[in-house]
Parts: C-alpha cells; structure tokens; sequence
C-alpha cells in the first residue's frame, strides 16, 4: 500500500434513518496538508470525519484514502464493502483522535500506546515499548507511562491519545474536536502537540472550534452547514474574510 | 454589611479582638442518639439471653452434630453442586449471552425465551420438572443425525435426583448469568469499541484485550452474588431427596425429632461458607477494578501488563 497521506472525496452522501447528514460533500487533503473543518453542531462535521476512516460508512459517492478505494471496491456497477480484515488494514494507516479520548482504562498510559503496534502489527514488545517511550516522550508525559487513564487529566489523557494514535506510524491524524472536552486551561498543552505534528509534515484532518488554532496552523478550511461545504480556501483567508453570507454569520457568533 | 467583613488582607482594618478562631466545632449529642444505642443493646442482649438460657435449642445436640459424618458429606455434596452447577451455568449462560448480542434477530429471540422461560418460572417448581421429565420423554435417542449411528436412552435411567438436580440448577443459573454477562457487555462505552477499530484492532484480539477486561468490574461482583445465591439455592434440591446439607440434617432429624437443633447446625454451615466465600470475592473485585481507583502503587502497576 502506497499511504501517500491524501484524502479525496467526491459526493458523499450519508443518512442516519430519514436524516440526510452529509449532502454531497467534497473534500481534498493533500499530503502534508492541514486542514481544518467548521461550522456549526449538527452540520455534519464529525460525520465527514468518522467516514474517513469507516466508522461510519457512506451510502453514495468517492472516497479515495491513502491513494486508494477505503472500505469499498469499485465493481462494475457498484461499490462493494471491503472484508473487515482488509478494512482494519486501511485503517491502521489512519491515525483518530475522539473528543472523549477514549483511552483503554484497564491498561497503563504506555500499554495504551503500545497496544496496537503489540496487538496489530504484531511488533515484538521491547521495541514497541521503547517506541511508546519515545512518543509520551514526545508529547510531554515521559513520566506518565506506569500511569492508567483515571490518575491522568483530561489533556494528559488526550495527549496520551495522540501518541496511541502515532505509534501505528498512521500517513493521516484525524481530529475529532479533541479540545472540545477539556477544561480551557487544559486546551494549550493539547494544540502545542498537535502544532509539533503539524509542523513534522503530517497530513492532519480536523474538526474544530479552535478557531485560533486554525488561523495558525491550518493551511485550508472547510466552513460546512447542514450537510453541505459551504465556503473552502486558504485558512486565514476564510476566517479574515469569508464570502458567504452563512459563514460569516457563523464566525460572528464564534469570535 | 459589606463594612463589617473581616478581610485580613485588607491592609488598615485590623481585625477584631475575641476572635476564637481556634475553637473545635461540635454537634452535640442529641437524646435520640442515645435512645437508638439503647434499643440495639436490648435486642441483642435480649437474644444472647433467649438463645443461652432456651433450653429448647439444645445446644449440645447442636455441637454433637456439627461434624457428624454424613452432615459433612452434605457438605461436600453441597459445594459439588454448587460448583458444577455454577460452572456449566457461567459457560451456558457466556453462549446465551453471545446469542441474545448478535444481530441474527432469530438467534437473539431465542436467546430470549430462553431467559424468559427461566427467569419467570421458580427454581423449585424448575427442579421437580426435571426430575420428572421422563413423563413427558420416556425415551430419546442420541445419535447423529443422517447416519445410523445412534443409542437409545432411557430417560428415566439418566434423570437420577443428582442429574435433576445439576440440570435444574445449571439451566436455570445460565439464564441469569447470561443476563450479568450482557450488561457487562453494555457497560462498555461505544467509544471503546470505536478506539479499537480505530488502531486496526480485529474482533477477537479487540474483545480479548480491550472490551472483557472491561466487562469485569460489572461482571464478577454480581457473579459472586450469584455463587452465593447458588450455595444457598442448592437447599432446594433436598425436595429431590439429593444428600446434601439440609437433606442430611432431614434425614437426622426425621429419626431423632431434634428438628431446631439440625436445622441451626445446617444454617451454621450455610452461613460459614457464605462468609467464607465473600472473601474471595471482595478481593477479586479488587483486582478487577483497580484500572478505575486511585494510585495502584507504582512497583504493582509497571509489572502488570495486560498486553
């Protein structure tokens, strides 16, 4: 597998029941790129994102990933959904970080780190242990390893989530608002990680609500509302001067 | 007011005088506190005092009996049953479970009458069925199916009181393990199963390594409870006329008229193994759920590792 870090999104299209929550949506990261998604609750932004790496699964449209077809193969008149194990494979090269962390609270922080390379990759456990040092190193908690999720805060705890994330040596992060549940004075020690990351070259997608963050890092935003993209470009252009009536009505609220 | 408020960083406003700061804070006793003392002393003195002075009790044929031979042999035959009936009923209940949580709705519904059936009707009535069932199947047939292969068995022959009595218990225990072991399922958090997947993580090694090791904190109390519940429950089976504890105690009883004496060595007995099995339990329950309690101290928590 080529895991180029690109993501390429025609149409996508995705209902829960009667609710249509992504109405044609397109989406191009190239590798390297950071890119931000906004807009406001309920537009479908974390959708877009869990679709990336299949936790939800589109009804209709393209959805290249690394360079290839994710999920899906192309037949001749239809889209056929992957084995799961082919399915785990693609998603071992993506890297997620969820809002609620989600670290396994019956392993220490560096267990949590090295669970996948130990357990999917199959990587021996003095390496992986050596790896996991490295990157709580990395992101500031060197200390922290012994540790379980419970005796960590909140931006412990996510910046831990970062380097579980990291250790499958992924070609994309994707963020799913990962300051959003954390106590302000918490937020900073989370977006200086995410900055170090950014600036190694790794293609990062996020939603957020940063919009600091955004204008500082991000090299294109995505304004979406219900459903929809409604407003792309460059990042600081956006946010200084959006062209839609939706978007700026939006960043008015949120500034 | 706000004039009056003692602010001791307040440069210029010295603090009034008299202040005593240093005085505990007291809540006095109330008659009611000793009143409640009072009325739990008399209870308990007043059953010390029944108890000794009773001579009804017979506390010596108590005693005499206590280790009698064939009262420890339903003893043992009571731990037997409470623990191959526990057992087959964890590992039914563990498929029961599996089937009631798969999205095969035909397989999930009989998972549900299963448990339906056997929740909603007693564990007695359950026990005397069984034991009769020969009634309803005079004779099966094992075989396998589409061959010759095959041995006819006569159920009467099979279904002895023990065989009733394990297939009572068993059956009936599985239908509420299968419901503990389905919650603690549930109590995983979607999150959990997302951050799996997220990492490449595959069924088996997911539920192996992330989702049971979770499942236990809510698990093993509530199957502790239920072996409790089981050792006590296997005082059914004596309907059956299966030797354990309190059918040996009948038996004792039915020749000797020392009903209240028997009977209190049975409870005795009950009552040590159930406290002696509330230790195991709390301490297992310890361990499972030190993940979620404050410092594991360090030496305990870099040896474990449950990769």
């Amino acid at each position: 597998m080529k895991a180029d870090g690109t993501i390429v999104a025609r149409k996508l299209h995705k209902s829960f029941g009667s609710h249509h929550v992504l109405r044609g949506i397109d989406l191009t990261v190239a590798a390297g790129e950071i890119s931000c998604i906004i807009g406001p609750s309920g537009s479908g932004k974390s959708t877009l994102l869990r679709c990336i790496n299949g936790l939800e699964t589109i009804d209709r449209g393209v959805l290249r990933v690394n360079g290839e077809d994710f999920g899906h193969t192309e037949t001749d008149n239809a889209y056929l959904a992957v084995p799961p194990q082919r399915l785990a494979e693609q998603r071992a090269h993506i890297g997620m970080v969820f809002q609620q962390f989600n670290l396994f609270p019956n392993m220490t922080a560096e267990n949590n780190v090295m669970s996948g390379p130990v357990l999917v990759k199959k990587t021996n456990r003095k390496a992986a242990r050596e790896q996991a040092q490295e990157l709580l190193a990395q992101v500031g908690l060197a200390d922290c390893g012994h540790k379980y999720p419970a005796q960590l805060s909140g931006g412990q705890q996510q910046r831990v989530a970062i380097a579980r994330a990291l250790a499958m040596n992924p070609s994309i992060m994707l963020f799913d608002e990962p300051t959003s549940a954390l106590d302000p004075e918490l937020v900073g020690e989370v977006l200086a990680v995410m900055r170090d990351l950014a600036h190694n070259g790794m293609t990062m997608l996020l939603v957020t609500h940063e919009m600091g963050f955004a204008r500082d890092v991000a090299d294109e935003i995505l304004f979406m509302d219900d459903g929809i993209a409604v407003e792309r470009g460059d990042a600081r252009e956006v946010l200084a001067n959006p062209q839609e009536k939706r978007t700026q009505e939006f960043l008015e609220r949120v500034l | 007011m706000t004039t009056n408020t003692i602010d001791s960083t307040t440069e210029g406003r010295p603090l009034p005088e008299l202040l005593s700061e240093n005085k505990k804070r007291i809540t006095p006793k109330r008659p009611r506190d000793y009143a409640c003392w009072a009325v739990a002393i008399a209870i308990v003195a007043g059953l010390i005092y029944t108890t000794a002075t009773n001579e009804n009790y017979q506390w010596p044929v108590v005693f005499g009996y206590f280790t009698t031979q064939s009262i420890l042999d339903g003893l043992v035959l009571t731990l037997v049953l409470t623990v191959v009936s526990m057992g087959l009923g964890v590992l039914l209940g563990l498929l029961l479970a599996v089937m009631r949580m798969s999205h095969q709705t035909p397989i999930s519904g009989l998972a549900r009458l299963y448990i339906t059936f056997f929740r909603g009707t007693p564990v007695l009535v359950q026990l005397i069925f069984w034991f009769n069932i020969a009634a309803l199947y005079p004779h099966i047939s094992l075989g396998i199916p589409f061959t010759d292969i095959s041995t006819p068995v006569d159920v009467n022959a099979v279904m002895t009181p023990l065989t009733a009595a394990i297939v009572g218990l068993t059956l009936n225990e599985a239908a509420y393990m299968a419901e503990i072991i389905r919650g603690g399922f549930a109590s995983v958090s979607r999150g959990q199963y997302e951050a799996a997947d997220s990492l490449g993580m595959r069924g088996f090694t997911r539920l192996r390594h992330v989702i049971i090791p979770q499942t236990m904190p809510a698990i093993i109390p509530a199957t502790g409870n239920q072996v409790i519940g089981m050792l006590k429950g296997t005082s059914l089976v004596s309907v059956l006329g299966v030797a354990e504890l309190l059918n040996s105690a009948q038996s004792i009883y039915a020749r000797t008229y020392q009903t209240i004496p028997l009977l209190i060595v049975a409870s005795l007995w009950y009552l040590v193994m159930t406290l002696a099995l509330s230790v195991p339990q709390s301490m297992i329950e310890r361990r499972f759920s030190r993940s979620t309690r404050r410092p594991a101290t360090v030496a305990t928590a870099t040896k474990e590792s449950l990769l």
